[in-house]
């Protein structure tokens, strides 16, 4: 379902594997420019270089690893506050991990650190080069972070904006019908208004989204007004499945604008009309629904397309590629499917 | 004054005749639920009105009112549609007016004042100012009081005759008055010309055939006398049959 957004934490999360490898990365390419810069004294050997990469690597798994435990609390923080622990608890961190290491080193022997009497500038200098990489990770992250909720906010405003609308002629063909049946049939001309308002409803409805069961009633409620105009040329077959989940929640006005294209580009073209067969049954994975309509043979052009490629941006959108919609044309009838993922 | 109804909807339709009942001096003639069947009503019955549906299957009012505009007493159309985007290919059609669904009562008077003010003669000349049709889905053939509209996918070949062009189709012969060249003009995708004086259904050519006398000639799937192949037309038809 449409995936809500609440105020997104602002801290990206260390576990994921990008942000995790961009880290190590990072940790990586400053021992390399430290290796790298040229220097009077003899440079960095292999070894050196190799045991450099692994503190530094091991100190940006620990503060990773750090930052992601304790996200949630920092994110509960006032922003202000959360950004300077997000900063100065791995800054910590590497001060300590820097003497662990440095006293293993000075007790192994092994020379790979500072010799003894200068534990105090090891550990400052590793703290110092934490601050600097730890600031520019931090701010990479944000504005990363941003530029991808901007995208996502941009993505959202063009699948509102792709909202199904329906038709116009219909609202007004519908208006005419009332009128037409007014004095005559009062009656029916109250249900009709009824079911206009209903679809009108959903059609304006902003966002939220609908159950497979409101889907099958919208569309039911959009086919009583056009059995009205069509009177005898439209005819129904559903084939409704006694099994659907019926409150599975789907994007609103899925099925309507198939059940629409059916009647005006197939049953509307034909003289003596036909029978829409709409078509749904749930398997464990999804739901199928169909609908099929006789038509002439020459696809119709247009509006047809475009109804559906909306319809197919709303799926992506919603679904990813877990939905399926196909469409096409033979032996006179027109089909289209969709299956949505339960 | 003289009505006919023309829309695919049984209740549009009984809106108009309800909204009409009041007016004095209003007969409705006829309705019909197609372009095809207002055409061939409108040739038989004669009204001087015609409130004409945009949107409908066989022919769309569109065309209807191009044919319409073309029989010997031109109704006075006036477009009844539920959403104006026809508007400017409704004038260009040569209708007096143009309503939108649901009509008003009082639109719909004036409609009808302005098609009383509406003569033969200007009927005429709108008929002689209409632009260059789009490709149609009919052909019209006039009879004496009453037309014939020959759906374009029935037709099996078409032959120039003196002033007549003859159109042979599914359900027999009729004479129309167009020029061939027009016709190959407007149908360039349907027809292929094999003559001087003929131009073929692509659906209806099964082969080119020598004849001992040296002539080419074209059999057509429905047709039983081969037509012949003139010299110039010849290449230029066996490369489009190649193509096909």
């Amino acid at each position: 379902m449409r995936r809500s957004e609440p105020d997104a934490p602002w801290l990206p999360d260390f576990c994921r594997l990008p942000v995790l490898f961009s880290t190590l990365v990072a940790a990586e390419v400053a021992v390399l420019v430290i290796a790298l810069a040229p220097s009077a004294e003899h440079g960095w050997d292999g070894r050196q270089v190799a045991a450099a990469s692994l503190f530094a690597l091991w100190l940006a798994l620990c503060n990773a690893v750090l930052l992601c435990k304790l996200r949630g609390p920092l994110c509960r923080l006032p922003q202000p506050l959360s950004a300077l622990l997000a900063w100065a608890l791995p800054v910590l961190a590497t001060a300590l991990g820097s003497l662990l290491v440095h006293e293993l080193d000075v007790a192994l022997q092994a020379g790979l650190s500072l010799p003894a009497e200068l534990r105090g500038r090891f550990i400052v200098q590793n703290a110092a080069i934490a601050a600097l990489l730890g600031a520019v990770l931090l701010r990479y992250f944000h504005v990363q972070e941003q530029w991808t909720l901007q995208e996502r906010a941009h993505a959202r405003a063009e699948v509102d904006a792709l909202q199904a609308r329906i038709r116009p002629h219909f609202l007004f063909n519908s208006m005419n019908t009332i009128a037409s049946l007014v004095r005559r049939d009062p009656a029916t001309a109250e249900r009709v208004v009824e079911d206009l308002s209903d679809l009108f409803r959903a059609a304006l409805g902003h966002g939220s989204g609908g159950t497979l069961a409101e889907e099958l009633q919208l569309a039911r409620r959009y086919l009583d007004i056009e059995a009205l105009r069509f009177g005898a040329r439209l005819k129904i077959d559903w084939q409704l499945a006694a099994d659907l989940p019926d409150d599975l929640e789907m994007p609103r006005l899925l099925l309507q604008p198939l059940v629409e294209n059916a009647i005006v580009h197939g049953v509307s073209r034909l003289p003596d009309g036909g029978a829409i067969e709409l078509h749904a049954h749930a398997d464990a994975r999804a739901v199928t629904l169909r609908v099929r309509n006789p038509c002439p043979p020459q696809p119709a052009a247009g509006g047809n397309r475009l109804a559906l490629s909306n319809i197919r941006q709303r799926l992506a959108y919603h679904y990813g590629d877990r939905a399926q919609m196909t469409a096409g044309y033979a032996d006179g009838y027109y089909s289209v499917q969709l299956r949505i993922p339960r | 004054m003289r009505v006919l109804l023309v829309d695919d909807e049984p209740l549009a339709r009984q809106r108009l005749h309800d909204l009409l009942q009041g007016m004095s001096d209003i007969n409705v003639v006829g309705e019909a639920a197609d372009g095809r069947a207002a055409c061939e009503l409108a040739a038989e019955l004669q009204p001087d009105v015609v409130l004409l549906d945009i949107s409908m299957p066989v022919m769309d009012g569109l065309e209807a009112a191009r044919h319409l505009a073309g029989l010997a007493h031109p109704p006075a159309i006036v477009f009844c549609t539920a959403f104006d985007e026809h508007a400017l290919a409704a004038f260009e059609a040569g209708a007096i007016d143009y309503l939108l669904k649901p009509v008003r009562s009082e639109r719909l008077a004036e409609a009808l004042g302005r098609a009383r003010r509406f003569t033969r003669e200007r009927a005429a000349e709108v008929a002689a100012h209409l632009p260059p049709a789009k490709r149609r889905s009919h052909l019209c053939a006039r009879l004496r009081g009453s037309v014939r509209l020959i759906p374009i996918e029935d037709i099996y070949y078409l032959q120039a005759e003196e002033k007549y062009v003859v159109v042979h189709h599914a359900r027999g012969e009729d004479l129309i008055e167009e020029s061939l060249k027009s016709l190959e003009t407007e149908f360039a995708e349907r027809f292929l010309r094999i003559h001087r004086n003929c131009l073929v259904a692509k659906d209806e050519l099964q082969e080119l055939r020598r004849s001992p006398d040296g002539h080419t000639r074209a059999r057509l799937r429905h047709v039983a006398t081969p037509l012949e192949v003139s010299r110039r037309c010849l290449p230029g038809l066996r490369q489009k049959v190649r193509e096909l």
